[in-house]
């Protein structure tokens, strides 16, 4: 990891990917290209099906695109096997579902040791870390409910501890909001902000959710499968969903 | 991640319920089927475990140990003169009908023990002494016939009453008196009925115009011979039939009368198939349940195994927990099983000598069974993981 500031942290060049063949071919991402630094949260805006969660995915190492670079930190993604790209991700990534996907079965504690415990540690250790980063998400005291027994906001806020509890370098959140109502989206985003803005991580966020462009420091716009520009005020933004 | 893995299966109590039923229905089938299967099986042979002798002597065309075809009472001078032979007794076994003190018929094995040694006598003796049975026509039945043999009597007042048979009591076979001088303890028979021991002479008398009475020899090796050699002896010497009478049946000789009886009623009953129809349709029933209830814990968690794998767990660590829950249920489900079988076989012990016999083997082997049964149903799961494409978690 020998980056220098103005090196990318997400570097993503010239990627094709469709999916299906023949009559029900979809192009998902075309010559897409697009870059983020360390450091900066960068939001991930477009109309819905114009390939943001493809994109996401791509940079995940969670599909292989046919073809493009993709680099990570100085790692190329492209042409790494599966059990390297699951070791990558096991190190450098976090990730804020739509759908919080937390374990029903596991307590709020558990799922937050998920990602520690996949890297191998020690469960003592593991719960330690998972209860101080739920005080950190304003969960302390729920330790033991399980995530029926929560709010969506809450939650979500389970599953951002569950994805910086290891210190991933890369966090990669889709559309994190789109299940909450405005004011508790407003609060997670303000608490992805917070709690992840560290020198050396990039924040990804996908939505379509202008109110909390706010919240970026940049915004790339998506449209048919290719960044169409990149913003640093979302007031440059056209707001289609005004 | 072990412990997580366990706390996914067990967090679902609905679901683990629906798992441990089908594992440990199962398990039941196998194992309880399997006892009773060899608890009747190894009524067949009872005779041999209830009579004690180390070699068996018979008529060369005997094929198992209820079968009997009378010897010549001079067969008996001719096994005594083998070398080898420490002492000779005659045996008589027969089934008879017996004619009830309140008149009705009942069928019995009448056994004619040599009343000098009382070779073949019951181990263990309840109530009066197996001398008595040298007094005039006595017998001595055992306890579970006696209960089926039971005697009614009207008291003065009009109240009937059902008892077993006693000391004291009589009935009647071929209209020759028996009058019960003891009760002993042995195990049951396949045929079901009473016991009644007399010695060898008074035997013939019960059985008037049998020509021949000598079913069996019992014979004592000298020390130093083995059964089996004297076996060979024995039939070198006279052309009789001669038998070891091990009944351990993992482990019984070839020469055994517990084994070849085993494998005669195997051969000549549909016991074997009707059982094996049931274990079959208890490994059948066991597979598809217990493989299919696990199949959808996977399929019900697969979306969070895929967020596991999104969030870096490679195929190995997944394998190991879905092969850790599979190993842990199917554990929990051969013990309640086998608790379970265990459970009615004791209560079926209450009731009476039941056909029931848990080996330990039968134990192992259904506990492998269940084990590779779960052990197929994590490896489906585990197909079914490694197919499940990570990306599907970023799907709302
Ligand atoms: N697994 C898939 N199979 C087929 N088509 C897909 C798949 N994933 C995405 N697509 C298609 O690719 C396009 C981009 O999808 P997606 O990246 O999910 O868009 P967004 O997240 O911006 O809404 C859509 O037309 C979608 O239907
Ligand atoms: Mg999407």
């Amino acid at each position: 990891m020998s980056e220098t500031l103005d090196s990318p942290a997400v570097r993503v060049h010239g990627v094709d990917m469709a999916f299906g063949e023949g009559e029900s071919r979809v192009t998902a991402l075309k010559q897409a290209t697009f870059e983020a630094r360390a450091g900066e949260l960068v939001m991930l805006v477009g109309p819905s099906g114009c390939g943001k969660t493809t994109l996401l995915s791509v940079i995940a190492g969670t599909l292989t695109p046919q073809a493009g670079e993709i680099g990570v930190f100085g790692q190329r993604l492209d042409g790494l096997g599966q059990e390297a790209l699951t070791a990558f991700r096991r190190r450098h990534l976090g990730f804020v579902f739509q759908s919080f996907n937390l374990i029903p079965t596991l307590s709020m504690e558990e799922n937050v040791m998920v990602p520690l415990l996949i890297q191998g540690a020690d469960h003592g250790e593991a719960r330690a870390r998972a209860r101080e980063m739920l005080g950190k998400v304003g969960l302390a005291g729920r330790e033991e409910s399980r995530p029926g027994a929560l709010s969506g906001g809450q939650q979500q806020r389970v599953a951002i501890a569950r994805a910086l509890v290891h210190g991933p370098t890369l966090l990669i959140c889709d559309e994190p909001t789109s299940a909450l109502d405005k004011d508790t989206g407003a609060q997670i985003l303000a608490m992805i902000r917070d709690l992840s803005r560290a020198p050396g991580r990039c924040v990804i966020v996908v939505t379509h959710d202008h109110r909390i462009y706010r919240f970026a420091d940049r915004i790339a716009e998506m449209e048919d499968g290719r960044i169409r520009r990149m913003v640093d005020d979302p007031k440059l933004l056209d707001q289609p969903h005004a | 991640m072990y412990r997580l893995a366990l706390n996914m299966l067990f967090g679902d109590r609905g679901k683990l319920a629906m798992l441990l039923c089908g594992l440990s229905f199962s398990a039941l089938l196998m194992a309880q089927q399997t006892s009773v299967f060899f608890g009747i099986m190894s009524w067949t042979y009872t005779p041999v475990v209830n009579i004690r002798a180390k070699v068996w002597v018979s008529d060369p065309m005997v094929e198992q140990v209820n079968d009997a075809k009378p010897m010549r009472d001079t067969d008996l001078s001719r096994v005594r003169s083998v070398d080898g032979v420490s002492w000779a007794a005659p045996l008589h076994t027969s089934f008879l009908q017996a004619r009830m003190p309140d008149g009705n018929f009942k069928l019995v094995t009448l056994v004619g023990l040599d009343a000098d040694t009382f070779a073949g006598a019951p181990a263990e003796i309840v109530q009066g002494r197996i001398e008595d049975l040298r007094l005039p026509n006595t017998v001595m039945i055992d306890e579970w016939g006696a209960q089926l043999m039971s005697r009614t009597e009207v008291a003065l007042d009009g109240a009937v009453t059902t008892r077993p048979l006693r000391p004291g009591d009589t009935f009647e076979i071929n209209d020759v008196e028996a009058r019960i001088v003891g009760i002993c303890r042995v195990r049951r028979a396949f045929t079901g009925g009473p016991f009644a021991y007399t010695t060898y002479d008074r035997a013939k008398a019960y059985t008037l115009g049998a020509r021949r009475t000598l079913s069996f020899m019992l014979v004592e090796p000298y020390a130093g011979v083995t059964p089996a050699e004297l076996c060979d002896r024995i039939e070198r010497g006279t052309g009789l039939r001669a038998w070891t009478s091990d009944t351990v049946i993992w482990d019984w000789s070839e020469r055994s009368l517990a084994r070849h009886t085993f494998w005669w009623f195997w051969r000549n009953t549909g016991i074997p198939f009707s059982f094996g129809t049931a274990v079959a349709l208890g490994l059948f029933v066991g597979i598809a349940i217990s493989g299919q209830t696990f199949y959808s814990f996977v399929l019900e968690n697969l979306r969070y195994f895929a967020a596991i794998k999104a969030m870096g767990a490679g195929m190995g660590l997944l394998s190991r927990m879905l092969v850790f829950q599979a190993l842990v249920a199917g554990l929990l489900g051969f013990g309640l099983g086998a608790g379970m079988a265990q459970a009615i076989g004791r209560v079926m012990i209450e009731k009476g000598m039941p056909p029931f016999v848990m080996f330990p083997q039968v134990l192992w082997a259904t506990l492998a069974f269940i084990l590779g049964i779960s052990l197929v149903s994590a490896l489906i799961g585990i197909v079914k993981v490694s197919r499940v494409d990570a990306s599907t978690v970023f799907r709302g």
